[in-house]
């Protein structure tokens, strides 16, 4: 038999229904959230006046950074046991490459670790002995940055010098070299 | 008005819960499938950078040129340009840059250098590469770029803000 403090309790039973939903609609939240690309972006310059010769450019000093690979390193499937073309997107199944090791040469100077790089570049870009007039502005900058990567570079290679180069403070980076393929063992 | 009528129409509460889920089901449903900015990036693992700029809010048409491994370039889904088929023939990229003037609304300046008109662009271009795109292929997309008929002078290199390759994948099979 059921006494009426029985009957309150009951009565005040929490509905967990909806916390529940709530608790689902989050966690399909966030992990849809995670699987949107979230990008980032480094700026960079081409030459503007390419392919034109009846002018006299006046040169201009910069800061020459050479990526040299030292070693090729071992190319193996990013996800086990899948090589060759995807039948579902019609693409290769990426590669994933350990042991590439290369190292730098700014100016004569050869580093082979990112903090150092970075450490020489700030170095550079601080002296202001080395500073250039802008060509439009007129206003005192430092010297612009060509980044070298000799063959056998890699993306990643060029992200991590153009990240340093940026966070030493230059502005202006542009790009030479760096056109030929892997050279065959 | 009686009482128990009274008492009736107090008690009857509409309960708002599942309509709420069903709009937030909505809602997300609608934001991740039409999403168009995301229709032209590739699936691929950019490369980390600390000093990038966030890529926040990205225009909803801008011109993308995506670099596989194996150099194929990629735009909304089309190969453009594929090193196996085109090999040294390099006439698919600058293609490309000719569709992106045409079908994109660019800042585009028209001016004078030496002897040459040239359509200068001063929109830039974001090129996306895999981390292990060996770098000639975006070289060879930069070169292009670069000629008095593209003349695309601003480039933008996608970083990631973080390495997704060393998160450990399920290996398949």
């Amino acid at each position: 038999m059921s006494t009426p403090l029985d009957m309150a309790q009951e009565e005040y039973k929490m509905d967990m229904t909806p916390m529940i939903d709530v608790v689902f609609l989050l966690i399909i939240f966030f992990l849809c959230i995670d699987f949107k690309i979230l990008e980032a972006k480094l700026p960079a310059y081409l030459p503007k006046d390419k392919g034109s010769q009846s002018f006299k450019v006046e040169p201009q000093e910069q800061l020459s950074v050479l990526i040299l690979p030292t070693a090729e390193g071992v190319k193996s499937p990013r996800v086990a046991n899948r090589t060759g073309i995807n039948p579902e997107t019609m693409r290769p199944y990426p590669m994933k490459i350990t042991g590439h090791k290369f190292k730098w040469q700014v100016g004569p100077r050869e580093i082979t670790d990112l903090d150092r790089l970075k450490a020489e570049l700030t170095k550079i870009a601080n002296d202001k002995s080395t500073w250039q007039k802008d060509k439009d502005t007129g206003v005192l900058r430092p010297m612009d940055v060509v980044i070298e990567p000799h063959p056998g570079s890699y993306y990643d290679d060029v992200a991590k010098t153009v990240d340093a180069v940026k966070a030493a403070g230059f502005e202006n980076i542009n790009f030479g070299g760096g056109l030929g393929a892997m050279p065959k063992k | 008005m009686s009482q128990a009528l009274k008492d009736a129409q107090q008690n009857v509460e509409m309960d708002m819960t599942p309509m709420i889920d069903c709009v937030f089901l909505l809602m997300i449903f609608f934001v991740l499938v039409i999403d168009l900015s995301q229709q032209s990036l590739e699936d691929l693992i950019l490369p980390e950078a600390k000093y990038q700029q966030p890529d926040d809010k990205p225009p909803d048409v801008r011109p993308i040129i995506n670099v596989l491994q194996n150099g194929m370039i990629v735009y909304k889904g089309k190969v453009w340009y594929s090193p196996a088929e085109h090999g040294t023939n390099y006439a698919p990229i600058m293609d490309l840059l000719q569709y992106f003037k045409q079908s994109i609304k660019l800042d585009i300046e028209t001016k004078q250098i030496g002897a040459t008109t040239v359509g200068l662009v001063n929109d830039p271009v974001l090129i996306r590469a895999d981390k292990w795109t060996e770098w000639h292929y975006v070289g060879e997309v930069m070169k292009q770029c670069s000629q008095p008929k593209a003349a695309f002078w601003k480039l933008e290199l996608a970083m990631s803000e973080k390495d997704k390759e060393l998160k450990p994948k399920p290996s398949g099979n």
